[in-house]
This record gives C-alpha cells, structure tokens and sequence, in this order.
C-alpha cells in the first residue's frame, strides 16, 4: 500500500499534507508535528466548507488556492466530504503539485490508500478545562502576542498555555504565571513590556466581570 | 479608497483579466467590470472570513489572495484589501504570474484611507 501524501511531500517546496473527512476528522498527515492534529482538524473543515462555497459558483473547480504571506496551502476535494490540503512554501511548482494531486485524487477513488500505520487519534480538548470567560481572555492574548512575536504566536500561546494548565488550575488567579511563561518566550524585555501593556486593557476588564 | 469604479476600470483593463468587481466587507458592490457580479459577492465573503480564520488557526499572518481554480482556466480570485474584497476572473489564456504582478502592483498604489490614489 502506498502512502500517497508521502509522494507530495517528494515535491520541492512541501511541508506536507493531510487529509480530512468531514464525518471521521483527521485521516492522515504528514506534517511536522507543529502543526497539531486538533487544529488541522479545524482547517481541514474550513476549507471543506469553502471548497462547497467554491464548487456553489464553480461546477468545474478543481482547487483551491490560499496564499498566506508564509505559506501557500494548496485543497482539493478528493470525494464529497473528503479533502487533501497542502502546505508548501510560496515557491512551490503548482503545475506540479496539480498533477500530483490528480494522480492522489485517482488512486483515491480506486481504493488504493492506506491510512497511516499509527493512525491520527481523535482530536485532543487541551484546553477542555479552561472555563468559557477565562477562554476569551486567553484568545484576547493570545492575539496580542501575535504583534509581538508574528506568525508563530499562535504555536508559541498554544505551548504555552497548555504548560500553564498542565501546571495548575486555569483561572484568572494563576494569569501572572502564564504571563511569566510568555515573557520567557518573548525573552526581550522591550517586548516584554509592549506585550503588557497591549493586554492589560483586557486583563482589567476580566478583573471587573 | 481610490474612486472604486476608477480602481475596477483600471483592473479590468489589464492584460490577463477577463473582469472584477470590488465589494466592501459588508457586501455592499462598489465597482463591477463582469456579469452576475451578485453572484460572486456572497463566496467572496465567505472566502475572506474562512481565509481569515484558518490564518488565525495555523499562525499565518496576512493574506495575500485565494484563489479558485478551474478546469477552463477562467481562475477566479479574491484579493482582500483592508476593509474590502477584489474579486477578478482570470483570461483562460494568460501568463498568470504577469497577471498577478500587475494586480499587485495597483492594488500597492491604491489606499483606503484617501493617502495615495490611482494615478
């Protein structure tokens, strides 16, 4: 049995590449494990919805393309509910990466794909135990890390903060040691204090209820 | 913004585009240059606020475009630009590369906030 997403990542410029189904979640991947099942699982099921919204106006959509300032990601349906996406770097070949993704969509269709030995579990909750108010405080800062450290905030946050729950409860009396968690990561203390002073107005509000 | 209609004129005459129209984020049509420009409004919407969060899921930081490829090669694309979308259909038969630079171009001497305009 062929590990056909392996044959993508053989293409210059591929990060990798995962499969989705809207019923079963994530099927296969073989991206760095950065990119964390739960939230492949989520883009995953974005894009199956543009890739609907798409085919609405398009009878004859074949991809979809997004071109982030980092990344391209690259879908395709492989069969109603199913769908691969791509992560390459912005030089990708797309002549070649069409091709490929015609030749995985065949083999697809014919049965000839094997899930990955170690199949993807289901989606882990990291954050199943953070309250609902404690959460939106945490996405608020979450989203003002990201004008301080750019495109990885997001890893950076998500690492850090399932430290901080794994370390003790998630409430807002333990918020400093999260806190102190980022500066670490931010490690520049010029930084440190923009960071502070972009979240306090949410701090404050969270202290007020 | 540059006056809309000027700025859709300006995309529509460019080598490669076969017509686009430009919509405000909340869906309002501010310049079209293609039939059944309706059409097209609500999968630009719904393309930019899921572009949007799957940026915000994976850490990515801007969007430069998205596009739909077709197998009549009439890609369409969306391109947001602040607080408002263009929509552009490619020419079947075009250097796409070309194309996309030139769009880039403009849509790099035009701002929303009235400091540069389409000259």
């Amino acid at each position: 049995m062929i590990q056909l997403i392996d044959e993508l990542k053989v293409i210059p410029g591929v990060v990798g590449a995962c499969i989705v189904n809207f019923q079963d979640g994530l099927k296969v991947t073989n991206l760095p494990a950065i990119f964390k099942p739960e939230r492949l699982l989520v883009v995953g099921k974005h894009l199956l919805e543009l890739y609907s919204a798409g085919r609405a106006s398009f009878s004859d959509l074949t991809d979809i393309t997004l071109n982030y300032d980092e990344s391209v990601i690259v879908a395709r349906e492989l069969e109603k509910g199913s769908l691969v996406f791509v992560i390459c770097d912005p030089t990708f070949n797309h002549n070649l990466m069409t091709m490929s993704l015609n030749l995985l969509q065949e083999e697809y269709k014919l049965g000839n794909f094997a899930t990955a030995e170690s199949p993807v579990g289901t989606p882990a909750q990291p954050q199943a135990d953070v309250t609902g108010e404690i959460q939106d405080l945490l996405e608020e800062m979450k989203g003002a890390l990201s004008k301080i450290l750019g495109p990885m905030a997001g890893f950076v946050f998500d690492e850090v903060a399932e430290e901080w729950i794994e370390q003790g409860a998630s409430g807002f009396s333990r918020i400093e040691v999260l806190i102190d968690l980022l500066n670490q990561e931010i490690s520049d203390q010029d930084k440190i204090n923009s960071y502070r002073q972009l979240i306090s107005p949410a701090l404050k509000a969270f202290q007020k209820g | 913004m540059a006056d809309a209609k000027v700025f859709v004129e300006r995309i529509k005459q460019m080598e490669g585009v076969s017509g686009c129209l430009l919509i405000k984020d909340d869906g309002a049509l501010l310049g079209r240059a293609l039939d059944d420009a309706e059409t097209y409004t609500s999968l630009m919407l719904t393309t930019a606020g899921l572009a949007e969060n799957i940026m915000d899921k994976v850490g990515f930081s801007y969007c430069r475009y998205v596009s739909f490829n077709r197998t009549n090669n009439q890609t369409f694309y969306i391109f947001p630009i602040d607080h408002y979308l263009l929509g552009l259909v490619q020419k079947a038969d075009c250097s796409v590369a070309d194309m996309l630079d030139r769009v880039y171009q403009l849509i790099g001497r035009v701002s929303t906030d009235g400091t540069r305009t389409v000259s």
